[in-house]
């Protein structure tokens, strides 16, 4: 290995570590804020390093589309609702019910202690130890995903889009206000 | 960086997620959790898809996150109903349906 291949993959390691510190940090704030913002922002810090993650996956357009769809506009959804319901925790963990999520959990850590360190262990097989970007031309760009969408995939991505107009609808529905005399109220 | 360093990534950023859904009483960060335990699914797609060289991948973590902002718009739609109809968003005050 030559100079500058050896600094590259050098300055590769660095970034990958950098990013997915800044996720897993990003993710275990999100679960211990007590206040709602705090945990927002660090969700936003989340998906942000994940994007980077993505990036050097040579997924341009899905780090970029996690950009614009998580760190924006789902964020932003986040923010407002926030706003709405504002309310700190005085016990962010209830006591109540707690031996039974401790279970819970060590059961989630425990499954996955099993799997890393299958994938550990295996990591020499060629699918886990594979590291270099594959020969296809135009790897994950806007265009040859955006093919792949509308030959192979156009039937799924047409459902998607009704999925999301049937989520759109439904939020509206579920938060409009309702009269007195109007039969669809649900409580 | 070898495929393996991201599904570490992934599972433990699972985990992270899962732990928050289980620990956590705030119908909002239980949300937020769930966005983790999806983003991480992404990750491992598009680790999967570089390791094998086919763009399937790809599409597969667009589709995940199209269904990610529609579990976040009907998610938070029933928040806020909820919210607006019991003045909580303690998911223990809202266990009607509990098993």
């Amino acid at each position: 290995m030559n100079l500058a291949a050896h600094t590259a993959s050098m300055a590769e390691t660095i970034a990958f570590a950098i990013l997915s510190a800044s996720v897993l940090l990003g993710g275990l704030l999100t679960i211990t804020r007590r206040n709602p913002v705090s945990a927002v922002m660090s969700l936003v810090l989340t998906f942000a390093a994940l994007a980077g993650l993505f990036a050097t996956l040579s997924a341009h357009f899905l780090a970029v589309l996690q950009v614009l769809v998580y760190a924006g506009a789902i964020m932003v959804l986040f923010v407002l609702v926030v706003m709405m319901v504002n309310r700190e925790e005085s016990t962010p963990i209830a006591r109540q019910g707690l031996v039974t999520r401790a279970v819970g959990v060590l059961a989630a850590g425990y499954v996955f202690y099993r799997v890393a360190w299958l994938v550990a262990r295996e990591r020499a097989m060629p699918l886990l130890a594979a590291s270099a970007t594959p020969p296809v031309k135009d790897f994950g760009t806007v265009s040859s995903v955006g093919a792949l969408l509308f030959s192979d995939f156009l039937f799924p991505f047409e459902a998607i889009s009704l999925l999301l107009l049937v989520a759109v609808v439904g939020g509206v529905m579920l938060t409009r206000h309702l009269g007195e005399d109007n039969s669809f109220r649900a409580s | 960086m070898p495929t393996y360093a991201y599904i570490l990534v992934s599972l433990a950023l699972f985990f992270v997620g899962t732990s928050g859904v289980l620990l956590r009483r705030n119908a909002l960060i239980v949300l937020m959790s769930v966005e983790l335990q999806l983003a991480a699914g992404t990750l491992a797609l598009l680790a999967f898809s570089r390791a094998l060289g086919d763009q399937r991948g790809h599409v597969f973590a667009f589709f995940v996150m199209a269904l990610a902002a529609a579990e976040a718009a009907v998610g938070l739609a029933i928040l806020v109903s909820v919210f607006r109809t019991r003045r909580t968003a303690n998911l223990d005050d809202v266990n009607a349906l509990k098993g």
